[in-house]
């Protein structure tokens, strides 16, 4: 493979813009399938960067750190999209800010 | 030519993402966001890590993004609900939370744009990171196994329909 | 990649696609044979021109989409298939010297398209909004993901003994003796799971016409519809080349050459599996998501622990 040479400033830069799109659709958008996207968004930013410092180093361990942000991820898409069927069965909306009010 | 490839690489990853999260229909930005990891996947291959490129396909795009379209089609909502979708893009309500996106990215450019490194990566093989995963990693794999065993349990038992009794039980 | 492979990448579409193609001639007077019937025998020597009817026909068609379908969806969802299952080809190892590229992941590229191919079949049950697409939709991604996993499993034995993901090295490493015999139980899995993945007969629950119509491509006519075939019929393809690869020894075999060898071996599975879309029965949907989970996975699982045991037993030796 030919020299690869690409600067570990702008792989965290992308990391970081990435990241910050997944923030903002976080705090902006209003349906829980959307605010799980932006969470998936935001997982996948850390790990950009996670295996930009692997490359970087010539370590292995920022793709380990992949793969165990790649287990939380799948852990958490499971009981994420297991509550969104819940939501819409008992409140008949995705609206997180119809969900939120205070009930016992 | 690689640092191009990477460059078209991330300003698709991006652009997609950006375009899944504005989205209203939530199939379509599914659909935008499989692309941006699959332009991150590519951008993992040119930084020399097939390995993870290749699991974040088979995981990322091909489990998890697939388990949101089940859930889409379980749910099959058609074009209900986009209005409220419609109405929060005003605005209103992305200003404040986007200038204080816009302040974070800020900071972290500053920081970042203090590294002055050229990467030069080495590829990792498989077999390295299988080395090193069941090596000095071990117990973090042992943690994400009942990490995983836990999510499928409270998956299992939040997902679970209804008796009737609970029912009743939430709407007396 | 050089562009001295432009002509070699220009030479695997044609055969796959142009295989594909005399593979929905060839499956229908396979299945008139073994059923005592004749199949399409009218147009040239064998009935082999019906082909080029057919691709008339289809090609002429008027490409209608559903006013009530997701436009977008409904006409990005065909073109998945189609695109990950010629983009597996290029890790597949068709001679010593004839392949693509050489990954060190190769068969987890190849999981990975695979695993690519069933948005086609959701999105498309999705986007034609229609109940019966629908239905095909969520039954074939439940199949698809759930034996993705015994897909994936099942091959890890090979990985073991070859101890490489890399597919020439896995064919190289078979030299003293083919897979199959070693890896039995993982070919096993690897087969049934493997239909089940490219939903075809006896597993083509999503799209059973005796109970969904046309499963998930029921609004789909067309050049559209032609791409899902021609999806399906490189996936059979594909299936057959990697059972080749992975547990039938590739290329090697005495006297010819190795790409005839390839060949040969790769055209008796495609048969072999149309044999089982003409002999087996179609399971109910919960009996095949029983298969899986209660046979599938322990079978890979006890192959896994097993061939592990005893290359590490080897190993000592």
């Amino acid at each position: 493979m030919n020299p690869l040479i690409i600067p570990l400033s702008h792989v965290l830069m992308l990391a970081a813009l990435l990241f910050t799109a997944g923030l903002l659709g976080l705090l902006i958008r209003r349906n829980v399938i959307f605010i799980l996207m932006s969470l998936e968004v935001m997982l996948n930013a850390a790990a950009l960067a996670f295996v930009g410092a692997s490359a970087h180093w010539g370590q292995t361990d920022g793709q380990i750190i992949l793969l165990l942000i790649l287990t939380i991820a799948a852990a958490e898409v499971a009981v994420g999209l297991g509550l969104v069927l819940q939501i819409q069965r008992r409140f008949k909306t995705l609206d997180l800010d119809v969900v939120s009010r205070m009930r016992g | 030519m690689t640092l191009a490839l990477f460059y078209i690489a991330g300003a698709i990853a991006l652009a997609a993402t950006g375009i899944a999260l504005t989205r209203v229909n939530a199939i379509h930005a599914l659909i935008y966001l499989v692309v941006s990891l699959l332009a991150v996947a590519f951008i993992f291959f040119l930084l020399g890590a097939p390995f993870a490129a290749v699991l974040e396909i088979v995981i990322y795009a091909g489990a998890i993004m697939v388990l949101f379209v089940f859930v889409i089609m379980m749910l099959n909502l058609g074009n209900r609900g986009t209005v409220v979708e419609q109405e929060m893009m005003n605005p209103s309500v992305w200003i404040i939370p986007s200038l204080l996106c816009l302040i974070l990215l800020i900071e972290l450019s500053l920081s970042i744009a203090s590294l002055k490194s050229e990467t030069n990566p080495i590829v990792v093989s498989a077999k390295e990171i299988g080395i090193s995963l069941f090596g000095p990693y071990v117990l973090a794999v042992e943690i994400a196994s009942m990490l995983l065993l836990a999510g499928l349990v409270a998956a299992n038992h939040i997902g679970r329909r209804l008796s009737k009794m609970d029912q009743e039980k939430d709407e007396g | 990649m050089s562009e001295a492979n432009l002509p070699f990448i220009g030479a695997i579409l044609l055969t796959v696609v142009g295989g594909a193609a005399v593979l929905t001639w060839f499956e229908r007077r396979l299945l008139g044979i073994w059923q005592d019937r004749y199949g399409p025998n009218r147009l040239g020597p064998f009935g082999i021109l019906q082909v080029a009817a057919d691709m008339l026909k289809l090609l002429t068609k008027h490409d209608w989409i559903p006013p009530f379908a997701d436009r977008f969806v409904f006409v990005i969802a065909p073109t998945a298939i189609v695109i990950s299952m010629l983009m597996a080809f290029a890790v597949v190892p068709f001679g010593p010297d004839h392949y693509l590229i050489d990954m060190n992941v190769g068969l987890l590229f190849f999981l990975a398209m695979s695993s690519l191919a069933v948005y086609s079949v959701m999105l498309g049950g999705l986007a034609s909004n229609n109940k019966y697409a629908l239905l095909g939709g969520l039954r074939a991604a439940a199949q698809m993901v759930s034996y993705e996993v015994f897909m994936g499993l099942s091959l890890m034995g090979v990985v073991m003994l070859s101890g490489s993901f890399s597919l020439v090295d896995i064919v190289e490493a078979q030299q003293d003796g083919w897979y199959f015999i070693p890896q039995f139980l993982g070919l096993y899995v690897f087969i049934i799971a493997g239909i089940a993945e490219s939903h075809r007969l006896p597993f083509d629950l999503p799209e059973a016409e005796h109970e969904l119509t046309a499963g998930f491509h029921t609004e789909y006519g067309g050049m559209k519809f032609t791409m899902f075939m021609l999806g399906e019929y490189c996936g059979l393809i594909l299936l057959s080349c990697m059972i080749t690869t992975l547990f039938f020894g590739g290329w090697l075999g005495p006297f010819f050459p190795p790409l005839v060898w390839f060949a040969l071996k790769t055209f008796g599975f495609v048969c072999f599996f149309i044999l089982l879309r003409a002999a087996i029965p179609r399971p109910r949907y919960d009996q095949l998501m029983a298969l899986g989970w209660t046979v599938m996975l322990p079978i890979t699982l006890i192959n896994l622990v097993a061939t592990g045991a005893i290359a590490l037993w080897m190993n000592q030796a």
